[in-house]
């Protein structure tokens, strides 16, 4: 019997916990304040910045945190079960609105949301047809590759180039579609994709040494296990003589050649102001359309450019931003 | 009260899962590491049942009826137990290595079946939202819908469980788990019984999958990594939480054990002097207070003993 009554108490103490919690929250709520729910999917530098972005561009409208918002931030860990209870404890803490950082934390998010009247506003979606999170009480911003301008910048710097190498993991639905897309336009640049899917960081480096010899230059996605192994892909591509682009800032300031890519601080901006917009009640989720950032950002790094003797013409000079230390 | 019906939800889908490791850790000794594969493989079975418009799905499916979809994945996980069994049984291939094959497999199977990496099912028929169900609960209802649902499924699989190991082949089961001489001197064949097992603990696991797909509302490829810890840690907080309690079977400290864990880890997202990314701290934290409080009462017993 004692060993039930122990079972209880501390299914009791846990409840208090949770119970406590979400009365704070409730006496917090007066006229003009709101909370809202930020999920976000796992540890990362893109993903870290989107979330900045975010807060950033919901102070911009005037809803800063600590003054008049309050947010709760979770981390789902990778994992799937983590963020359906992170959706859930947000739905049950009735936030006003929830921000959700990756695609499947935006999907837990949203199934979790649809019937209860809270907005979900996502990010770093690549594709939200796809996703199917296009339709009901949710908008967001896709962080789809701006794909033609990068070839247009492999081209302007590998003006005798053949073909692309991409490595991607299998598991990332993204990686995917992007890598539909770099094959649908490759051609119109004169370029050949050789693809090649790993499931794992273990993988990557016996996919390097596959694809190296195949190809004149690599181009990153935004695919999580493919740029957690960038320093392994560098050594060996630079080892053999192939320049790699990256697909943001952060991957050209570890060594990649140049990117046109996009800025996920500015992307979070975006969403936070798009986030604003739903809770002044200026709009619903449902009237805002889903946003993709069209212009694209170009970074170079100067010193990967000098070791592999190569150059840019001045147009695309006049736009880049050096990262090189 | 929200957060508990969200705990008692995720709780008792996971329940599922943690019967069919409390079949296969605890009553065959057998490390399955096949469940990281044939979870996610209930789930791809069924975003592929559900979104396929061909014909013949259409067909088997019964016009892509939920319930019958849950029967497939069911079969599906099955057949990853049966391939772990044989591996193991047949080829004589350890435990531990056998599951590692089935589940290394079935990553590029499930990605096959399902299509894509990440399938969504909104606005699909599920069994926790059909014109069937929307009919039987009324307004008021609604939002204990998914837990009513799923813990009919999971008590009415445990009442299934309890009588199975009744049976003389459950019996055996059992025995085969404590000791394999005794199946022996029964002139009965360890190694089939053993793939029996697999069999019935991996179809539990891939239904278990299948009803978290429906209810979350989509398929995920990552969503099988870790769950045979999860399993495993609810089979084993189950376990020594109940142990002293007589009139509790197993197979409901399982249950149990499965909503603690929900319930540690809800608690653990609470926790506010902490960095979010400290969750899975927190959370082997509360774990090990769990264990020591249902482990240091045992002591204390025998003490008196």
């Amino acid at each position: 019997m004692k060993k039930i009554i122990i079972g209880l108490v501390l299914i009791l103490a846990i409840g208090l916990f949770t119970g406590c919690s979400s009365d704070t929250q409730a006496t917090d709520i007066e006229v003009d304040q709101y909370t809202i729910g930020i999920t976000q999917f796992g540890e990362h530098a893109s993903l870290d910045n989107c979330r900045e972005g975010f807060i950033a561009g919901l102070a911009e409208e005037g809803f800063i945190e600590g003054e008049n918002l309050t947010i709760i931030y979770e981390n789902a860990q990778f994992d799937n079960g983590i963020s359906n209870q992170i959706a859930q404890s947000f739905v049950s803490k009735k936030v006003d609105l929830i921000g959700a950082i990756a695609t499947p934390v935006a999907q837990s998010s949203f199934n979790a949301a649809k019937d209860k009247d809270i907005p979900v506003v996502f990010t770093a979606v690549t594709d939200p047809v796809a996703a199917m999170l296009t339709e009901g009480n949710v908008t967001g911003t896709s962080d789809k590759l701006p794909v033609e301008a990068q070839l247009k910048l492999i081209r302007a710097m590998l003006p005798q180039a053949k073909n692309i190498g991409i490595l991607y993991t299998t598991s990332e639905v993204n990686s995917l579609s992007t890598i539909e897309e770099y094959k649908a336009l490759a051609g119109n640049y004169g370029f050949e994709i050789v693809d090649m899917g790993v499931s794992a960081t273990a993988d990557v480096p016996l996919a390097v040494d596959r694809i190296l010899p195949q190809v004149d230059a690599m181009t990153n996605l935004t695919d999580n296990t493919v740029v957690g192994s960038l320093p392994v892909i560098l050594e060996k591509a630079n080892a053999k003589g192939v320049p790699v682009f990256g697909s943001e800032i952060e991957q050209v300031k570890l060594g990649c050649i140049a990117s046109e890519g996009i800025e996920y601080v500015e992307l979070g901006k975006q969403t936070g102001r798009m986030a604003a917009q739903i809770l002044s009640g200026e709009k619903t989720a449902d009237e805002i359309a889903y946003e993709i950032i069209e212009k694209s950002s170009l970074y170079i790094n100067s010193h990967v450019m000098e070791e592999f003797n190569l150059s840019l013409a001045q147009e695309y000079m006049d736009r880049a931003m050096d990262v090189a230390e | 009260m929200d957060i508990f019906i969200g705990i008692l939800e995720q709780g008792m889908i996971y329940a599922i899962l943690a019967l069919g490791l409390y079949i296969t850790y605890r009553i065959l000794n057998f490390p399955d590491l096949t469940v990281d594969g044939s979870f996610p493989l209930g789930a791809a079975v069924t975003a592929y049942l559900m979104t396929n418009t061909g014909d013949l799905v259409a067909t088997i499916s019964l016009g892509h009826n939920p319930y019958i979809i849950c029967l497939y994945a069911l079969m599906a996980g099955a057949i990853a137990g049966l391939v772990t069994g044989i591996i193991h049984v047949k080829f004589n291939i350890r435990d531990l290595i056998s599951g590692i094959i089935t589940m290394t497999g079935l990553y590029s199977i499930n990605l096959r079946i399902a299509g894509s990496a990440n399938v969504p099912i909104f606005n699909l028929d599920t069994i926790f939202s059909n014109s069937t169900m929307d009919m039987i609960f009324p307004e008021s209802l609604l939002r204990y819908k998914v837990i009513i649902i799923a813990t009919i499924i999971t008590i009415a699989t445990k009442i299934i469980l309890d009588l199975y190991l009744k049976t003389k082949s459950g019996f055996l089961l059992r025995a085969v788990g404590n000791n394999e001489i005794l199946v022996t001197t029964l002139a009965k064949d360890n190694g089939n019984i053993k793939i029996l097992g697999l069999v019935i603990g991996n179809g539990i696991v891939a239904l278990s999958g299948s009803i978290l797909m429906q209810q979350q509302g989509f398929f995920e490829i990552t969503m099988g990594t870790g769950a045979m810890v999860l399993g495993l840690a609810s089979v084993i907080i189950g376990i020594n939480v109940f142990k002293k309690i007589k009139f509790v079977k197993a197979t409901t400290s399982v249950i149990f054990g499965s909503i603690i864990y929900k319930a540690a880890m809800s608690a653990a997202m609470d926790i506010r002097f902490a960095r979010a990314s400290d969750m899975k701290l927190i959370t082997a934290i509360l774990f090990l207070l769990i264990l020591i409080f249902s482990e240091g009462k045992k002591k204390k017993v025998k003490v008196d003993a």
